[in-house]
């Protein structure tokens, strides 16, 4: 048998005899709060960020300028029609919120599963989203139509002695998607309080001394607060765990519960969640993988990370695979001729363009990681991470705007176009939510300095005792 | 004065011996003092109370400001009056010479809604789309709102009173000179009023001249009975006496003036329930080159060139004349087979009826036929034509247009019409008309011909008018005005009494003149009162003439003139289904509604056969160029199967210049709605002609189609198929007949299971019965429901979008092959079906949409926040969105009147919230408070929804199915009622009576393979 030739850093064998290091390089625990807090020290900040953060924030400054003329005008500057009367708009919303997926399984569940390689990763994909949350929370915010009434979603006590219908999914969806926002926010911002505190400790600029003593509430690093901190941790990762799987099961019920053909399906939740960890790790790697090497982070997240989250996509694409394929057998096996068009149109009709993207990116790319070079090199893995996205917004526009154009009626029927308004505030959320990530990476510890020593000192120990 | 306001006069307060005595020194005084010019029928305290009124508002208008506006209370309460309370007033509706009787809704002095007025013949309480939509036109701002001079095309304003001098002037000297050099140009009329008065215009200006001209009109029948009995008579239809009706390029039941009456008579016939209660159907034959709403509710359809119609019907002459006489029938196609059988057999009790549109010799073949089926006086009436020596409209506009064009004419009045748009193109009316020294022209808005007239003078509304009329088989009808004309519009009676120089020139005494004269003077204040409210002089119809056939004066055939060429293209022109002849191109609720069959917005198409386009190399969505009588036309094409091949029809009405803002203006820079046919057309050969080329232009355009207009591809075609016999179930009568109950089979699925118990609605039920087998999808409750419900108007370019507001729609579908010859159409009234366990209740976050206990689905507008879920999960697709703020335009100050048209009973919706049917809920609530105030239960019938009440053919029931006598409960309990999508399990409350057709035993086979072959 060949032995496998690599490089000195790649840590992608799986050797028996060696547990891969988890942390390439030579990094002590002095190195490596230089590196991460380097990025957010650095005294002269590269045009490049600047550059990114114009094009950025012009683009978040369009969405919100869209927003207004929404606002302003009606829901009618978009596209959006009569039987369509949910499409970019719900369609943008599920995306973003799928997206939103990767950061809290990562921090939450590979914690309580003890995947220690999750350290590097967490604090980055727990921030996207976040970021992608907001972005998502934007659009069932003005899609309706009267936003100044938006508050009548949420149960207070009001002197017309009424409630919301606690029988709508929509109205689960707000519970949902706002608890799962809280929820990771605060885990995010519980996981940080120590980086904010070597942070303030570092940092010559009596303002942001100030204000990252202000956010990292009196971190000493006592005994107890490490402790309160690991506990809260452990806490808060079991309430994310469940809110991971219940927040995209809502979502979907959004369609499950209504009785449109081709909305009208069992398989919904697990199909969408596995949906969302499929979108939400092609997010990360897209993101990751320049990031790593624009900060130079390569030696705390390694190609070996990047390869275990490209397995995870490529499980979770036979999942959405396994779930397109049990989803078209139903609709022929339920006998419902209804249910059936349904599924026929979405690959004959005329958006037929759009059902073959999904199925091409979804289902047949992703299997170009079994091969471990398209899993380790970073340039082939975005090109996957890529089109996986486009795949999923297609999957959206798939389940969403395809089953309403044709409804049980033929005389209803009506094809759909997007606005200008629907494109330009979809490019804008990308905007927004660029712009929240370029703010991320520029101020605030992009890699979980904390936990990865953890992983650095177990490796150091664990070579001491051979 | 009346008698009841002598009476109030009684005791007379005066402040001289002149005043008490009235002597003429004194009146001359008062005269000079207060000028009566301002209101020729003298100042009433009412009057004076209205000009203070319209004072004090129209003070505000000339700032920029909004109007100060107080409400003040009266002091005394007008006896009878409660404020709010809606008040009821029959009247009546001219259109083109045919009357319809209706009752008008008026709240606090505002007409706000139009039914038809039970009692009179011509509408038996249903309605036409038109008469719905002309409560807008009443308050359209764009309706000349004054007098005007034109010099050149710049109009100024004027008084009445400067008219008035200028008349004294002019028509004194003109009745002078008994009336030489001058001339009228009248619109078609069947007031007796107008008939007298034109007498008294005959006999004191022998010299002037009298024309009548209406682009869509009845020369040709007027012709046809001429040629048949000698003399010109009137032919009234009574379809619901019939048993078999064949009809002949002719849309009895949508198209023809007096479709409300023969759409009624025909659904009387369309029942084929058994048992006790008997029930009789009728056969339906249409042979026609364009597909009609007659076509569509026909049993058999024989599309066909507009010109072999002729030859096809000496045919049927002839083959019905050999079957009478026994001899050996000659070679007949089944289809001819069929009808001679069905005539022959039914004799006494068949009807031939021939459109308009068809030459004079076609009607005098009908006319013959239906004498020798024994038809005449029977299901055929004729009433002796009142004015026999009037020349054709055709005629009429052929000379009027020579006597101008030889300066025989100085001065001539238009009352009403349009004819500088509306003319044949040959005669160039415009370029005669000119050369008129005075031009005046009475018309409702300041039109194509006001702006080429010398003075246009503002024309009352029917609404704002006393008139009379006749109906159909003659019934003398009153129109009665609801309010003082907005604008100070005159009617055409006025204008020629003012033109005779009479005393009283106010349209109530002129219709009170005529009234004495035609019922006498005995009772005559009873009468009047009576007749007035009733709207109509019962017993007053026409006494039926029975000419004659005077034979060989038109021996049957030309035959071989009429027999078109292979290929060569004909074009047919027809009054369009929604703005008529042009009349009503700004009426936004008409150019709104989809036209029947063709679901067309806005528009005009050239419509023709798929396999003619592809002939001509004609694709969808295009421009196409017509040439015709040397004249050329650009306007989109519309492909609709069924439609006669080589042939294409274009409806007149569209492409006009000055019709305001909604239908085109073009000194406003508003672009016409449509493309003007009557560019084309011609006075010789008006209704349809050959020699037509069309060639395609690759302009592409998009037609705003309320429904997808043809497949887009295979898979939505099958699917369609497949539905269509699930969603609108339909057999044969035989079929019917062997399983009664076959439209509750049409859809098997598991039990129908609740997880929950149901509630049990204790009180009323409200439910709706939409009847497939009466319903002929003619748009009057669509436009009717739009008008009680106060639905928006969204304009093309939100139709393309698809979001039309309307609450209730028709649904069209073509069953089997679209390639056959005629492939039949079925329409579906489809609207809120108040499911009892609603989809879109479950799933409103905000609890907007809710269950009333009544088991309404209700819609609270200021609880919804828009989030249009409900609307995704509707399976009716029924529900509407608000996507803008659709009344934007009443926050303009010139739109203020606009305000006037909406029911008070109604929210306007805002922007952002869901709207749809709510069985008019307004009504069942008005019922609920009468009952209540009565202590007795509501009775059926007694709460009627808008749609069903203006339903000409009474396809819709509504009412209380806990009441097990109503006959909404009972239409329920029938064998052909069946719940759209009940498979769904959501308990619709709406259900429909299956469609069954009554085919010829002999052709049954052929055209109907077996409606629910497919499941």
């Amino acid at each position: 048998m060949s032995t496998l030739t690599l490089p000195l850093d790649d840590n992608t064998t799986n050797d028996p005899k060696h547990r891969a290091p988890l942390i390439a390089g030579d990094q002590s625990l002095e190195t490596l709060t230089d590196v991460v807090s380097g990025i957010v020290e650095q005294p002269v900040v590269p045009r490049s960020w600047y550059v990114a953060f114009a094009v950025s924030s012009a683009l978040a400054a369009m969405f919100f300028a869209l927003i207004g003329y929404l606002i302003f005008t009606g829901v009618g500057v978009w596209g959006n029609n009569s039987p369509v009367f949910w499409a970019w708009d719900i369609v943008n919303f599920v995306f973003w919120v799928g997206i939103g997926h990767a950061g809290t399984l990562i921090s939450a569940i590979l914690l309580l599963f003890r995947q220690k390689w999750r350290t590097s990763i967490n604090r980055f994909a727990e921030a996207m989203t976040i970021f992608a949350v907001i972005c998502a929370g934007v659009y069932p915010g003005v899609h309706i139509g009267r936003v100044w009434f938006a508050y009548w979603l949420a149960p207070y006590p009001n002197h017309m002695t009424l409630w919301p219908n606690f029988r709508s999914p929509l109205l689960w969806d707000v519970f949902a998607v706002s608890t799962y926002f809280t929820v990771s926010l605060v885990f995010w911002y519980l996981g940080m309080i120590p980086d904010l505190a070597t942070l303030r400790d570092r940092t010559q600029s009596p303002l942001r001394r100030a204000l990252y003593g202000l956010f990292s509430v009196g971190w000493r690093g006592s005994a107890r607060q490490w402790h309160r901190v690991e506990r809260g941790s452990l806490i808060l990762a079991s309430l994310a765990t469940g809110l991971v799987l219940s927040v995209h099961s809502v979502v979907s019920f959004d369609f499950a519960v209504s009785q449109v053909p081709g909305w009208h399906t069992t398989i919904f939740p697990p199909y969408f969640v596995a949906g969302a960890i499929f979108s939400g790790f092609a997010m990360v790697v897209t993101l990751m993988v320049p990031a790593r090497a624009y900060f130079g982070l390569k030696d705390l997240i390694t190609v070996r990370h990047l390869d275990n989250m490209n397995k995870i996509i490529l499980a979770t694409s036979c999942m959405v695979g396994y779930a397109y394929g049990v989803e078209v057998f139903i609709a022929w096996y339920s006998g419902v001729h209804y249910e059936r068009f349904a599924f026929l149109n979405r690959a004959f009709g005329p958006y037929a363009p759009y059902y073959w993207t999904m199925v091409t990116c979804n289902v047949i790319v992703p299997h170009l990681f079994w091969f471990r070079k398209w899993r380790t090199t970073p340039a082939l893995m975005v090109i996957v991470a890529v089109l996986v996205n486009v795949g999923m917004w297609m999957e959206r526009f798939v389940i969403i705007g395809i089953s309403l154009t044709r409804g049980h009626l033929p005389s209803s029927w009506r094809m759909y176009a997007p606005t200008w308004v629907d494109i330009g505030m979809f490019i804008g959320s990308f905007g927004l939510f660029m712009t929240l990530f370029l703010l991320f990476c520029r101020f605030l510890p992009m890699v979980a300095m904390a936990e990865v020593k953890t992983v650095l000192v177990h490796e150091e120990s664990h070579a001491a005792q051979h | 004065m009346s008698s009841l306001e002598k009476q109030q006069a009684g005791d007379t307060y005066w402040r001289s011996l002149g005043e008490l005595n009235d002597s003429p020194r004194f009146r001359a005084f008062l005269e000079a003092e207060f000028p009566e010019e301002l209101d020729p029928g003298g100042m009433s305290r009412r009057r004076w109370l209205q000009l203070m009124g319209a004072s004090i508002a129209l003070a505000g208008v000339a700032g920029c400001r909004w109007p100060r506006k107080e409400i003040l209370p009266l002091v005394v309460r007008p006896q009878g009056r409660v404020p709010g309370e809606a008040e009821y007033y029959a009247t009546a509706m001219d259109l083109c010479g045919t009357t319809l009787g209706l009752l008008v809704t008026s709240r606090d002095g505002r007409p706000v809604k139009i039914e038809g007025n039970p009692g009179h013949p011509a509408s038996q309480g249903g309605t036409h789309a038109f008469a719905q939509a002309s409560i807008l036109e009443l308050y359209d701002p764009d309706r000349s709102r004054g007098l005007k001079q034109y010099a050149g095309s710049d109009g100024t304003s004027k008084e009445w009173a400067e008219f008035q001098a200028f008349a004294e002037k002019h028509f004194a000297g003109l009745r002078a000179a008994k009336g030489k050099g001058l001339a009228i140009l009248a619109e078609a009329s069947s007031s007796p009023t107008r008939a007298a008065l034109q007498a008294r215009f005959a006999k004191s200006l022998p010299e002037a001249r009298w024309y009548e001209y209406e682009p869509i009109n009845d020369d040709n029948v007027r012709e046809g009975s001429t040629l048949a009995f000698g003399a010109p008579h009137r032919t009234h239809y009574r379809p619901e006496s019939a048993d078999v009706i064949v009809c002949v390029d002719c849309d009895l039941l949508s198209g023809h003036p007096n479709s409300v009456q023969y759409a009624r008579g025909f659904a009387a016939g369309r029942d084929p329930k058994r048992g006790p209660e008997g029930g009789r159907m009728n056969r339906l034959y249409a042979i026609e080159s364009r597909y009609t709403l007659t076509g569509a509710a026909a049993d058999h359809r024989l599309p066909m060139r507009s010109r072999e119609i002729a030859a096809w019907l000496s045919g049927l002459e002839e083959a019905i004349r050999r079957q009478l006489a026994g001899e050996k029938a000659g070679e007949q196609t089944p289809f001819l087979a069929a009808i001679v059988q069905d005539l022959t057999g039914s004799k006494g009790r068949s009807l031939v009826a021939v459109g308009a549109s068809q030459p004079s010799e076609v009607h005098a073949a009908a006319h013959r036929i239906n004498q020798s089926l024994g038809n005449a006086g029977k299901t055929v009436v004729y009433y002796a034509d009142a004015n026999p020596e009037r020349p054709g409209h055709m005629a009429a506009m052929r000379s009027l247009v020579a006597d101008m064009n030889a300066g025989n004419v100085k001065m001539i009045v238009v009352l009403g019409g349009n004819p500088v748009y509306n003319a044949p193109a040959d005669v160039k009316f415009s370029e005669a008309y000119a050369k008129v020294a005075e031009r005046v022209h009475l018309s409702p808005y300041s039109d194509e011909t006001s702006r080429e007239s010398t003075w246009h003078i503002p024309k009352a509304h029917f609404l704002e008018s006393w008139d009379d009329a006749r109906a159909s088989d003659g019934t003398y009808s009153i129109v009665q005005p609801l309010i003082s004309p907005l604008w100070g519009g005159k009617t055409s009676s006025e204008m020629i009494a003012v033109i005779l120089g009479e005393q009283s020139t106010d349209g109530q005494s002129l219709v009170r003149r005529t009234f004495g004269e035609l019922f006498g003077q005995q009772d005559f204040e009873a009468n009047w009162k009576k007749a007035v409210h009733d709207g109509l002089v019962a017993g007053s119809e026409g006494k039926p003439a029975a000419p004659a056939i005077q034979a060989a004066k038109s021996a049957p055939g030309k035959a071989a003139e009429t027999q078109a060429k292979e290929g060569e293209l004909e074009i047919v022109f027809c009054a369009d289904d929604s703005v008529f002849d042009g009349r009503f191109a700004n009426n936004g609720w008409l150019q709104e509604a989809p036209r029947p069959i063709s679901h067309i917005t806005w528009d005009n198409a050239a419509v023709m056969h798929p396999a003619t386009a592809r002939r001509l190399k004609i694709d969808a969505d295009t421009f196409v160029r017509v040439q015709y009588s040397g004249q050329s036309l650009e306007l989109p094409v519309y492909l609709l199967p069924g439609h006669a091949k080589d042939s294409v029809t274009i409806s007149l009405g569209y492409g006009r210049k000055a019709a305001g803002n909604v239908g085109g203006d073009s000194a406003q820079k508003i672009d016409s709605v449509g493309a003007n046919a009557y560019t084309l057309r011609t006075s010789s050969s008006p209704f349809f002609g050959s020699g037509l080329e069309v060639s395609p232009t690759g302009k592409a355009y998009t037609l705003a189609t309320t429904e997808e207009h043809h497949a887009i591809d295979n898979l939505s075609e099958e699917a369609r198929k497949e539905r269509g016999s699930e969603l609108l179930r339909e057999s044969t009568l035989k079929e019917y007949e062997a399983h009664p109950e076959f439209a509750k089979h049409a859809v098997h699925h598991p039990p129908l299971e609740s997880l929950w118990n149901e509630w049990s609605y204790e009180g009323h039920r409200w439910g709706m019965t939409v009847d497939l087998n009466k319903c002929i999808g003619c748009n009057a409750c669509v436009v009717a429901c739009q008008a009680e419900n106060n639905v928006p108007v969204v304009g093309r370019q939100l139709v393309l979008k698809g979001r039309e507001m309307h609450w209730i729609r028709i649904d069209r579908y073509f069953r089997g092959d679209s390639e056959a010859e005629s492939p039949p159409i079925s329409h579906q009234v489809v609207t809120c079906q108040q499911c009892e366990n609603a989809p879109c209740e479950q799933v409103c976050p905000v609890a907007a949409t809710v269950h009333s206990h009544e088991g309404l689905n209700d819609m609270v507008y200021n609880r919804c926040i828009g989030t249009r879920y409900c609307a995704n999960n509707c399976p009716y697709k029924v529900r509407r969105f608000n996507y803008f703020y659709f009344h934007w335009d009443l926050e303009k100050p010139e739109n203020e009147v606009k305000k006037m048209v909406y029911n008070p009973e109604v929210t306007i919706r805002s922007r952002g919230v869901m709207e749809k049917c709510t069985y008019c809920v307004q009504r069942v609530q008005a019922a609920k408070i009468v009952s209540k105030n009565e202590r007795r239960p509501i009775a059926d019938g007694e709460v009627m929804a808008a749609c069903q009440q203006s339903c000409p053919s009474r396809a819709i029931v509504f009412g209380d199915l806990n009441n097990r006598e109503s006959q909404v409960a009972r239409a329920q309990d029938d064998h052909r009622s069946y719940a759209m999508l009940a498979e769904l399990n959501i308990k619709p409350r709406t259900s429909y009576l299956a469609r069954v057709r009554n085919p010829h035993p002999s052709l049954d086979k052929a055209e109907h393979e077996h409606p629910n072959a497919t499941t």
